[in-house]
């Protein structure tokens, strides 16, 4: 299965209006995966995956770790405390804010070809 | 006529050692003799023999095993198996004292020796002639069987169970390089012979294997690590430390990711659920080269229905934690299914335990 060149973190940057919180690489996405249920996400999200979610705490980089995710967005405006953007970036894990809501984002990311 | 067998005979069972020996080399043992110094072995006072045959049953390009037997009486010589120094006689003592010398012995054929030459041989069947003759109290020398077959001290104990098979005779006397008289030997000696070897070898195997599973033991043992963490209620800041460490020993070890990734989420259900729903508890981890081993146990308050806790959705997490994004409900559930083997034993007012494991191998590929 061959990915559209929308899939690529940066380029998906504009269409949500989203802000890197981290260092970005050009890199592509694998899918989506949209929940604010840790254990959910832990269960049922695929590695490689870019995560939306609203939570900014700890935790969310920890799961995301785990399974491997390759980039966090979070929405509403949103933004983690500044040790948690470090330890994200410390564990290669790539954070990104959009002041857009969870379903907006999900709507844009759709479009713009991320499935 | 006899002549021309001996020839036929001797191409076929040439051409039959050399197959055996070529699979021999193929199994990285080497036969005690090679087939030309075999031949080359046949010596004046006796008739050339024919090479060692080791199946009866001809075979042109047909797969056969070398048993353990057969690469001994390849590896064994006939010094190794005779009776030596041998009971001998001189050609002047009475087959009288030679019957005494078998009684005493347990012994059924004696060399006669002539000023330390080899000059006959008596056997037992000589003693009952002369007892049954009435020449008992005569010399050997009048009675012994002159005509002798030897074998030499160096040839293979293939060859001497080919010359038993050959004559017919219950025993050789065995001479050395210099045509000493060296020793005599018997297919009991053989047999002998080869149940020591093999009684021998076996216990080297035993042995070698009991060497090899205490390495394997001290080995396993070297690489258990135990991590011990106490584990605090609504302490959510430190949740996830713990499946840290383990995915990075884990990954270390070069298991595979997705081995990796079932064992971080049951740490990290199994810490979480004690900081979310109890009053404080411990996690004991120990990763071997087999599986990693997860024990949770908390200090309480208990869960009431382990049943409902195990379905999914079924939550009694606190609003807090939920708006953390913890009480999905999920915890036990993906515990469960991340784990190879998995028990949970819990009662209301006292503590829960949870024990899981999940093998570093995948199912298939281990024993």
């Amino acid at each position: 299965m061959k990915l559209k060149s929308a899939s690529k973190l940066p380029a998906l940057l504009t269409c949500v209006e989203a802000r890197p919180l981290t260092d970005l690489a050009e890199v592509e996405l694998r899918g989506c995966y949209i929940s604010d249920l840790l254990s959910d996400v832990l269960a049922n999200a695929q590695p490689g995956v870019l995560w939306v979610t609203i939570h900014v705490h700890r935790n969310v980089v920890s799961v995301a770790s785990m399974k491997d995710i390759t980039a966090v967005l979070f929405t509403c405006g949103r933004k983690p405390e500044p040790d948690i953007i470090a330890e994200a970036a410390e564990k290669g894990i790539m954070l990104l804010s959009t002041t857009l809501t969870t379903y907006e984002t999900a709507g844009k990311l759709w479009k713009a070809g991320l499935r | 006529m006899k002549a021309a067998a001996k020839v036929v005979q001797n191409a076929n069972g040439h051409k039959r050692f050399k197959s055996v020996r070529t699979r021999l080399v193929g199994m990285t043992r080497k036969p005690a003799v090679a087939p030309e110094e075999t031949l080359k072995a046949g010596t004046a006072e006796e008739p050339v023999t024919p090479a060692p045959v080791i199946e009866k049953t001809p075979s042109v390009g047909e797969k056969r095993q070398v048993s353990f037997v057969q690469l001994l009486v390849f590896e064994l010589r006939v010094r190794d198996a005779m009776t030596s120094p041998p009971i001998t006689a001189t050609a002047t003592d009475s087959l009288r004292s030679i019957q005494h010398l078998m009684k005493a012995h347990r012994i059924s054929g004696v060399p006669i020796l002539a000023n330390d030459v080899l000059v006959g041989i008596i056997s037992i069947e000589d003693i009952i002639n002369a007892l049954d003759g009435g020449h008992i109290n005569e010399s050997a020398e009048q009675w012994m069987c002159r005509k002798i077959v030897t074998l030499r001290d160096h040839f293979s104990l293939v060859r001497a169970v080919a010359e038993f098979d050959r004559h017919g005779y219950g025993r050789f006397p065995v001479l050395d390089a210099n045509n000493r008289l060296v020793g005599v030997i018997t297919r009991g000696d053989i047999t002998i012979c080869l149940m020591h070897q093999l009684e021998r070898r076996a216990e080297e195997a035993v042995a070698k294997e009991a060497t090899l599973v205490a390495t394997r033991a001290a080995d396993e043992k070297a690489h258990r690590i135990v991590v011990n963490t106490d584990v605090k209620s609504g302490d959510f800041e430190s949740a996830g430390k713990l499946s840290q460490r383990i995915r990075e020993v884990l990954r270390a070890r070069g298991v595979a990711p997705e081995i990796v990734r079932r064992a971080a989420i049951i740490a990290y259900e199994a810490e979480t659920n004690i900081i979310i729903h109890s009053l404080g508890g411990r996690i004991n981890t120990s990763i071997d080269a087999i599986k990693v081993r997860i024990k949770a146990t908390d200090r309480g308050p208990g869960i009431e229905n382990v049943d409902l806790a195990m379905q999914e959705g079924w939550s009694t997490a606190g609003p807090l934690a939920r708006e953390l994004g913890f009480g999905a409900g999920m915890g036990l559930p993906n515990i469960k299914r991340c784990a190879d083997e998995f028990v949970i034993q819990s009662e209301l007012g006292g503590g829960t335990r949870l024990q899981a494991a999940v093998f570093l191998q995948k199912a298939e590929t281990r024993l």
